[in-house]
């Protein structure tokens, strides 16, 4: 019996390329939350409330993508 | 039949205490990072582990139906290889634990299984390619390679978004952060390794005869009995291996700390729901050594990393060796419930040696705080 025949390739390359998009992207996802909030913060101390506004939603798309990322991962798991 | 009912009570109560020293195990690859990088208290960590577990064991039942149906034939099975299976598990956990080697509970219960199986039955009752092989060997070296990689690539991003920033808040943030990954992490443990417990019962009522080998899914009451077990056992928690974990391997910062918890927690869920029954200890130190080895490969203390690689490999020929040998002990004793109720009272007393003997040499706790 050959390896190919052995593994249940489709489910491990499923465990595979879901691992790195839930791993990375949601990692990813939370270091945007936390650059747009610290350079949020950082430029609206100096008055700059533009530049503050765009990294505000950097940040809360960043927590909403982590956010998605685990309800759509709890979703998938107990379906 | 009032004999064949005291036997599977006793078979039963193995497995929940198996779940539980699992629990105990496992601990710490689930709270160390979080401990490490004082994302949270030990005391604080742990309880929220518990908590998790407790509830990541209602998820998911793919696991436990690779566990029942998989790797031996459940047709085949009998009380006692399932009680051969789960002390050889036991032991095998125990005697790592006492060392602070984070081995694979996981690998144990399985090589236990398969060793008792093996002593009862021989290689036909047991499902070694795709069973053995395929659902465990080959998952079991692609998930802490994998858990690696996604760890590894996850920290080189999180570099390169927040490198330029104050450390302090990204401190912060990422402390933040690993509350939440730490229970993602504590969930996947709860979801996978519970289950195996699950799978265990299930293969024990099987041979019982109150469920059929051809659908054995795990009743209400086993999937609460396990998912307390492993949350108590959690609660407990293993400092010893908490210190090893946490700290040994290499030092981690917050974002180290949060890319391995999440790393860790993606494998393990995604092959939860895949239902393969990976080991939670490979994986976790797979995510730790990578978030280590992509920020700089001396990080890593390679000979630490090196035991824990000794320590997977030789578990599961050592988990089913001990295994075989229960079940060869057990039948001296009949088929009855004698044999399982001598190897339960020799545990017990094998345990409380190796607990008196952890306590002569000092907690590990103190030794914790000391890094």
């Amino acid at each position: 019996m050959s390896l190919a025949s052995i593994v249940d390739w489709d489910a491990l390359l499923t465990v595979v390329w879901a691992s790195l998009v839930a791993g990375v992207g949601a990692s990813a996802a939370y270091g945007l939350a936390i650059l747009g909030s610290t350079r949020a913060v950082d430029l609206g101390r100096d008055g700059r409330t533009g530049g503050a506004t765009v990294f505000g939603a950097v940040g809360a798309i960043g927590i909403a993508i982590v956010i998605a990322a685990i309800v759509v991962g709890l979703v998938v798991l107990t379906d | 039949m009032e004999g064949e009912l005291l036997t599977v009570i006793i078979v039963v109560a193995t497995a929940l205490a198996f779940d539980f020293t699992n629990g105990f195990h496992d601990t710490a690859n689930v709270v160390a990072t979080s401990i490490s990088t004082r994302a949270m208290s030990p005391r604080l960590a742990v309880g929220y582990a518990a908590i998790l577990n407790f509830a990541g064991a209602f998820i998911s039942l793919e696991v436990a139906a690779t566990v029942a149906s998989d790797v031996v034939d459940p047709g085949s099975i009998s009380l006692l290889v399932v009680f051969g299976g789960l002390v050889g598990a036991i032991a095998w956990n125990l005697i790592t634990w006492f060392f602070g080697l984070p081995s694979s509970s996981s690998h144990a219960l399985i090589g236990g299984v398969v060793g008792a199986m093996l002593a009862a039955e021989g290689p036909d009752a047991i499902f070694f390619e795709e069973g053995v092989l395929g659902n465990v060997v080959i998952p079991g070296v692609v998930a802490p390679t994998l858990a690696f990689a996604v760890a590894g690539i996850a920290i080189l991003v999180l570099y390169r978004i927040v490198g330029r920033l104050r450390p302090a808040p990204v401190t912060r943030g990422f402390r933040g952060g690993q509350v939440v990954s730490g229970g993602l992490l504590a969930l996947a443990h709860g979801t996978n390794d519970a289950q195996k417990t699950m799978g265990v019962i299930a293969l024990a009522l099987v041979a019982y005869g109150s469920l059929p080998a051809g659908d054995p899914t795990p009743p209400f009451w086993v999937i609460a009995s396990a998912a307390a077990a492993i949350a108590l056992g959690t609660y407990a928690g293993g400092w010893r291996i908490i210190r090893t974990m946490g700290s040994r391997i290499h030092k981690m910062d917050s974002a180290q700390g949060f890319a391995a918890q999440g790393a860790g927690a993606a494998v393990i869920l995604a092959s939860s729901h895949g239902g393969f029954p990976l080991s939670t200890t490979h994986t976790i130190s797979g995510a730790v050594i990578g978030s280590g080895a992509a920020k700089r490969l001396s990080a890593v203390r390679w000979g630490v990393a090196g035991n824990i690689v000794v320590a997977w490999i030789v578990t599961l020929p050592a988990a089913a060796a001990i295994g075989a040998l229960t079940y060869g002990v057990t039948r001296l004793f009949g088929t009855g419930w004698a044999g399982p109720l001598i190897v339960s009272v020799l545990i017990l007393a094998g345990s409380a040696w190796l607990f008196t003997r952890r306590d002569h040499q000092g907690s590990a706790v103190a030794a914790t705080s000391e890094t």
